[in-house]
């Protein structure tokens, strides 16, 4: 009985395959490339942090073709608010601080990376988020 | 093990790849032929980092933590069309420095199976500019 109850979670785990988000503020006017690099940082930054932690979760993330999504937030307030909400849900997250080289001043915060992360985890948080 | 092997392990040098001599950067160069909208192109950089980075770490992993530990420098360049790209690819191959190519599943925006981002890297700034300086920033 056990065993079956096993393989039901399972099954219904492999439905719901890991998912990443990367959410970028929107009123930093950021050029695509810049914000390319920043989510590239995030996803890098975010991978890093679940080797360690969360490998198994990770290793489903990648052969799942490693989903990552972008939406945007209005500001630094929801960007910091959304990543407390993750962390309290005890998902993996990083918050990008640019060097301030190009475009924006040093330490500015321009990207949240969440996950990789159950789907239903990841979409519980980010609903109320629009696409980028 | 005998004495020897114990050595001869103590003293072969480690298959890892050289260790980089100067800063080093990785960089992405992405299909702009495709009209991608941002937010799609920040996630296939992203894609296309994190296998750059995965496979620094299999096959040149001194390389990985020169970059890793140097602030993860990233460019983003911007590349014509997917022959471009491959191009550019085969020139990086010949340099031997280690590429990643990211085709789309094509589930939003633009046709299943389409090249959108070629990453060079992380190596070093100078052997991989040689292959990328003309490009533009994206």
């Amino acid at each position: 009985m056990r065993e079956l109850a096993k393989v039901g979670r399972v099954m219904s785990n492999s439905d719901d395959s890991p998912s990443m988000a990367l959410i970028v503020r929107k009123d930093l006017g950021l050029s695509a490339g810049k914000m390319a690099v920043q989510c590239a940082h995030a996803a890098v930054s975010c991978t890093m942090a679940s080797r360690k932690t969360n490998s198994r979760l990770m290793e489903r993330w990648l052969n799942g073709g490693a989903r990552k999504i972008c939406f945007k937030v209005e500001d630094l307030q929801s960007l910091q608010r959304l990543a407390g909400q993750a962390q309290v849900a005890g998902l993996v997250t990083h918050i990008v601080k640019d060097a301030g080289h190009t475009e924006v001043e040093p330490g500015t915060i321009t990207v949240l990376g969440i996950g990789p992360a159950p789907r239903r985890s990841i979409d519980a948080l980010t609903s109320q988020l629009k696409p980028y | 093990m005998g004495i020897r092997s114990i050595i001869h392990k103590m003293t072969a040098p480690s298959h890892q790849g050289e260790s980089p001599s100067g800063p080093v950067k990785l960089v992405l160069i992405i299909n702009h032929g495709l009209k991608m909208g941002k937010g799609k192109i920040a996630a296939q950089a992203g894609h296309a980092s994190v296998q750059a980075m995965l496979k620094a770490g299999e096959k040149n992993p001194l390389a990985l933590q020169a970059w890793l530990s140097s602030g993860q420098k990233k460019v983003c360049l911007k590349g014509d069309d997917a022959n471009q790209l491959l191009a550019l690819e085969q020139q990086a191959k010949e340099a031997g420095l280690l590429t990643s190519k990211i085709h789309d599943a094509g589930h939003t925006q633009i046709p299943s199976g389409s090249l959108t981002v070629l990453a060079i890297g992380p190596c070093q700034d100078d052997s991989v500019e040689k292959i990328t300086g003309t490009l533009k920033l994206l």
